[in-house]
């Protein structure tokens, strides 16, 4: 007993030994920091600190990886710190960072009204307009690839003061298993009375031909899709930017909820669909269960790598001029940051052809690309697809987008549509509501 | 006559067999369903992504590979994330427990004035949801300067798992042998003495207890860590894991390996432990 006590008091000593050496080393800890906040002064070497939340082998990971390097090399007497954050680590706490001393110089953020918009109003991000015109960034972007970039005093997204930049964009297509197809004897639809009979063929086949995550996103994406194709970007404007009035018992929404149910009773879309989560969808595409998948360019890298068993390739929604799609995350400087002009010229750099080139090659979908400079043809087939989108105008970003909590109540409503507890005209109902209760408290 | 063949089938109790079966049988079966989701995230750990993507999470892996533990490792730089949780945890499992010992002693044994009161404030304390927290504690720390600093998470930690400790020594050291510390005191004992020669030797087994319960629940620690720690080289094991949720994507094999490697410290702490918590729990005081 004696010795198992002395042991017992022993550790108990070591344990206070290492607490105050701890305790010595945080004191010191927060002394070091103290000086970086102080200002800086052209002799002193300079430190931009940088987030991202993008992965190493990601197109924008490759991308700005070597936007970095290029930046160093161009400045050598300043280095830049990257930190790679989670996307819900950045979503959490990005309010409290940008508020206080600890806040980067840069940082990824995800575009919205209830992200980007809510810390421009609370007065946390740079107006960038007057870089972004000196610059020519905005030039380089598409009017609705700005829609993400520039947001109003009331933090709604469309117009006003620019507060991002969008380095790279994402739109949602049609991702198709080429072998299922050509087994079938099927041919690529190009019009949507095509694409349904394609489906048809694989119906009576015994194959379900949609893979489906009714759980998460990709459901309200097809619903959206089926929507768009009888909207025109008046209606996108009312829905998203709250010009003009949008009627849920109108001819886009009730044909869109519809069809959806009627995909659904003809057996394109399974009624299990509505347990499947967005990476299990992706997954029983890649594995060859499902012929058709419709999602967003997110999945391009991916199925790049991972798809070996067969051959696939992508088109645009049969008959849609409208996509969904948007910018992709946006580039934004806090307030506090230091050394901003530097900031600038690191967006300049990731921004410029060389990089958006080498994005592309990397399987993202970039905002400024030499395209004879794309190599692979899949890549090539991405932008191009991505090019002809943009220049009919025809990003409708996504539907959750209009209201605050808006992406769970599509999600519900949606696979009450699918497994048959709503009728459309329940389900337009039930969404309505409160995206008009929002735009009441906007007054919009 | 009737009582003897009673007494033999006590002695001899493995003849009650089918009953034991069944229960052995439904033991296990929970066992299989508790282990069921670990034993997933081992196979889909040692899986290459091209593998998952083919067969699903639910298959065995067509070859072996350590590339996800490997990558993960380097990716969030672990080696840095073990030495703040190991640092963070132990330092709160050291001053929680002192801070409990100090304020039961008052509590339990000195039977301060008010201390049902105080004991009721401890449970409240207790029972406050961290997200509540949240704002005070932000503001709080960047008052100080002690924003994203390991030693505000410390000093945070330390108060909140203290006041569990406080509330569980104090009801333990309420009933306490009055004679042994009567027989302390008439033998010449100051307080200081009767607390550290007396009152922690006899209740060892506990403080080793809350001591590994303090460790455990600071190391699983996500939010409040989340919220105050914001460079990478100062955060914890479980905000490293949560570095690979994407907005959309989801790296299936990579996110395994992360919670294999999120696991595995606690299992192993836990493994030698387990001794001092079997013992402390089935402890009695008057030896």
């Amino acid at each position: 007993m004696s010795t198992s006590k002395s042991t017992f008091r022993l550790s108990f000593m070591l344990l206070l030994v290492l607490l105050t050496s701890i305790l010595a080393a945080c004191g010191s800890e927060s002394a070091t920091t103290a000086p970086s906040g102080s200002t800086t002064t052209s002799n002193e070497p300079r430190t931009i600190k940088l987030w991202h939340y993008e992965g190493a082998n990601s197109a924008m990971g490759i991308a700005w990886a070597e936007s970095i390097k290029q930046f160093q090399a161009a400045n050598p007497g300043v280095t830049i710190q990257f930190e790679e954050k989670g996307f819900e680590q950045i979503r959490q706490t990005a309010g409290m960072v940008l508020n206080s001393n600890e806040t980067p110089d840069i940082l990824e953020y995800n575009k919205g009204n209830a992200t980007a918009g809510l810390l421009s109003t609370q007065g946390l991000l740079t107006d960038l307009s007057d870089v972004a015109t000196q610059r020519g960034w905005d030039k380089l972007l598409s009017s609705s690839l700005q829609t993400t970039a520039r947001y109003d005093d009331k933090g709604v997204m469309g117009a006003g003061k620019w507060f991002g930049v969008p380095n790279y964009a994402e739109y949602v297509m049609v991702y198709y298993n080429k072998d299922m197809f050509a087994k079938a004897n099927l041919q690529v639809p190009t019009t949507f009375a095509e694409f349904e009979a394609v489906m048809d063929a694989f119906v009576k086949q015994g194959v379900t031909p949609l893979s489906v995550g009714g759980a998460e996103y990709p459901a309200q994406q097809i619903f959206y899709e089926l929507v768009l194709s009888k909207a025109n970007r008046e209606f996108v404007n009312a829905f998203q930017l709250y010009q003009g009035d949008v009627d849920f018992r109108g001819p886009e929404f009730t044909y869109g909820a519809e069809k959806m149910a009627e995909w659904v009773s003809k057996g394109y879309i399974s009624k299990d669909a509505t347990g499947i989560k967005a990476e299990d969808m992706g997954v029983a595409f890649t594995n060859g269960t499902f012929p058709i998948m419709i999602s967003g360019s997110w999945w391009y890298g991916r199925f790049s790598d991972e798809i070996k068993g067969f051959e696939w390739g992508t088109f645009l929604f049969p008959g849609n001029t409208l996509h969904p799609g948007s910018s992709g995350n946006i580039w934004a400087v806090p307030t506090n940051a230091k050394n901003k002009d530097l900031v600038y010229d690191f967006i300049d750099i990731t921004m410029s052809q060389e990089i958006q080139t080498l994005l592309g090659n990397s399987g993202g979908v970039p905002v400024n690309a030499d395209v004879s400079k794309i190599t692979n043809d899949k890549n090539k087939e991405l932008i191009q697809n991505f090019d002809a989108i943009s220049k009919a105008d025809g990003l409708a970003f996504y539907p959750d987008w209009p209201a605050p909590g808006y992406y769970d109540i599509l999600v519900a409503n949606i696979q009450e549509l699918i497994d048959g507890t709503k009728t459309p005209s329940e389900m337009l109902d039930a969404i309505a509501i409160p995206y008009q209760e929002h735009r009441a408290t906007l007054g919009k | 006559m009737t009582s003897l063949p009673l007494k033999s089938s006590y002695k001899k109790p493995h003849k009650a067999g089918i009953g034991r079966f069944f229960v052995l049988a439904a033991l296990l079966i929970v066992l299989l369903v508790v282990l069921l989701p670990f034993a997933i995230v081992i196979i889909n750990a040692f899986k290459t992504p091209e593998d998952y993507a083919t067969y699903g999470p639910l298959s065995w892996p067509t070859a072996w590979s350590i590339d996800g533990i490997v990558e993960f490792w380097q990716r969030v730089d672990y080696s840095q994330k073990l030495l703040n949780s190991l640092l963070i945890s132990a330092s709160v499992a050291v001053i929680g427990v002192l801070l409990s010992l100090l304020n039961a002693f008052a509590l339990g044994i000195g039977r301060i004035k008010g201390r049902i009161w105080l004991l009721i404030l401890f449970m409240v304390a207790n029972t406050l949801p961290q997200e509540s927290l949240v704002y005070p504690l932000y503001y709080l720390s960047k008052e100080f300067d002690l924003y994203n600093t390991r030693f505000v998470v410390i000093l945070i930690f330390s108060v909140i798992q203290s006041a569990f400790g406080t509330y569980l020594l104090s009801s333990v050291f309420s009933t306490f042998p009055k004679e042994m510390l009567e027989a302390a005191m008439l033998d010449g004992c100051n307080k200081l003495q009767l607390l550290f020669k007396i009152i922690v030797p006899v209740s060892r087994p506990t403080l080793a207890v809350l001591f590994t319960f303090f460790f455990i629940w600071t190391w699983n620690e996500f939010f409040l860590p989340l919220i105050l720690l914001i460079s990478n080289d100062r955060q914890t094991v479980p905000i490293a894991v949560g570095v690979l949720q994407g907005q959309r994507n989801m790296e299936a094999t990579l996110s395994s390996a992360s919670a294999l490697l999120g696991i595995l410290p606690c299992f192993i702490f836990f493994l030698i432990f387990q001794r001092t918590l079997t013992k402390g729990i089935a402890a009695g005081s008057v030896k």
